[in-house]
């Protein structure tokens, strides 16, 4: 058993509130626009005590300020919306990881979560931790594949909702927003891929489980299933880069690739890895400035008509998740919201990259 | 029976700054416009602008626009911002 630091479940700085049963806290939260409209998980002070409990952290550890703002996230507050969100204490460290990661400044959170843009926060998850909270990799994994990513997802979401206002009409004022902003979380197939890991990749040391974080937009599955040349899946995936530079937005960014078994087995047989994918599609998903013409965008072209674009920065700003059923020649391109103006943040989980080590004691 | 749940929201909001006193009148003032710097705010702030001058009697109308339309202005804007009378921001959308 671990041991509690917070004793006194009453002592939480948060207020609390009698209530009839569970189906009245349904009804209170509701009403009170603190979820996503979906039933809640109601967060009585012994669940969230047990997530905090599970990661060691007292109630008033600051988990990080969203820095425009200036808003504190407290480990107690977090822990109210992941209890909230079906989170049970195992996923809990995730959570935490993930937020830390999306309070750093590349991430520009408010930007993302303000903008008419309508991204969600992706979250990718690597390492051990995948399968000791049961996450899975294949059926369905852009959709609803398990229950540890379908509520990590969700806690982000209702985390921003209730901690930073982010709510449709208050901070969030996207146009359209896309179904990722209900849940957002895949895990990556380790096992079923010959490659590196994604957090290993950037930089992530092999044993340490990760979260990657990301503004992204909604995904854009392909399919290609009649070639067994890497160039010509690849291909595939770079025009539809393309069509979302032409058709979404032409900057470049952090682009997530998800891959599916089939597509990594012709990668396999050639030999290709994540380097030679990435280096392909930097080289392939370009396009011109003047092809907003054929979209309807030929008033913004003005003289710069012949400048090109390319989606990636450079190769290593590919985001390649191996993941997907067994069958199928189908593959999805996650794009960036918005170019580089927000950058994925891949951090491990229960690890303090910030903090110093401790002083040297005789 | 009942049950006992938190509130999951950000309860202690410290305010860190105050807003800045309300003019009574515009004319003879500074304005100070922060532009996102999307492809609308040329036409939208120009107008702004010609609104401010000829019908508020504003002396000057200074344009500033934001590097990243995402992000907050940078630290040149809002110190030049403190020699203005008053400063609006506005979206390009």
């Amino acid at each position: 058993m671990k041991p509690a630091l917070n004793a006194m479940p009453d002592a939480f700085e948060s207020q609390h509130f009698d209530l009839d049963d569970a189906g009245d806290a349904q009804e209170f939260y509701h009403s009170r626009g603190w979820t996503d409209g979906f039933p809640i998980v109601p967060p009585t002070p012994e669940a969230v005590q047990a997530c905090l409990d599970w990661v060691l952290m007292p109630a008033n550890e600051i988990i990080g300020i969203e820095p425009v703002r200036e808003r504190a996230i407290t480990a107690e507050k977090l822990a109210i919306n992941a209890v909230m969100a079906g989170c049970l204490p195992a996923h809990f460290p995730v959570v935490v990881a993930a937020m830390m990661a999306m309070l750093k400044d590349e991430f520009l959170l408010h930007g993302t979560t303000a903008s008419t843009g309508g991204c969600a926060i992706l979250v990718i998850l690597n390492g051990s931790i995948r399968k000791e909270i049961g996450s899975r990799s294949d059926f369905n994994v852009l959709g609803s594949s398990d229950r540890a990513t379908s509520v990590i997802g969700r806690a982000i979401r209702l985390a921003l909702i209730n901690i930073l206002q982010v709510s449709p009409g208050a901070i969030d004022r996207s146009t359209l927003g896309h179904p990722g902003k209900i849940s957002y979380c895949i895990a990556e197939d380790e096992e079923g891929s010959d490659w590196s890991s994604l957090a290993e990749s950037r930089d992530i040391p092999k044993d340490a489980s990760a979260v990657t974080v990301l503004a992204a937009c909604a995904p854009r599955q392909i399919m290609n299933e009649w070639t067994s040349k890497p160039e010509e899946i690849l291909d595939t995936y770079a025009a539809e880069m393309r069509a979302n530079m032409r058709n979404y937005s032409i900057w470049s960014g952090n682009y997530v690739v998800v891959m599916a078994p089939q597509h990594r087995e012709h990668m396999r047989v050639a030999g290709w890895g994540r380097k030679e994918i990435a280096n392909y599609l930097f080289e392939k998903a370009r396009i011109k400035r003047s092809e907003w013409s054929t979209v309807g965008k030929g008033s913004v072209i003005r003289d710069k008509g012949d400048t090109e674009y390319c989606a990636l920065p450079s190769p290593d700003h590919l985001l390649l998740v191996a993941a997907g059923g067994p069958a199928g020649g189908f593959g999805a391109i996650i794009p960036p919201w918005l170019g580089t103006k927000s950058q994925a943040v891949t951090a491990a989980i229960g690890v303090c990259l910030d903090c110093e080590p401790p002083p040297q004691t005789k | 029976m009942t049950i006992r749940v938190l509130n999951p929201t950000s309860e202690a909001v410290v305010e860190t700054m105050q807003p800045a006193p309300r003019l009574t009148s515009l004319a003879g003032k500074t304005v100070g416009l922060i532009s996102n710097g999307k492809e609308g705010t040329a036409g939208f702030f120009a107008h702004v602008d010609r609104l401010l001058r000829e019908r508020y009697q504003v002396a000057q109308v200074v344009l500033r626009t934001k590097s990243n339309y995402s992000a907050p202005a940078e630290d040149e804007i809002i110190d030049e911002a403190r020699n203005w009378d008053l400063a609006i921001t506005g979206l390009g959308d």
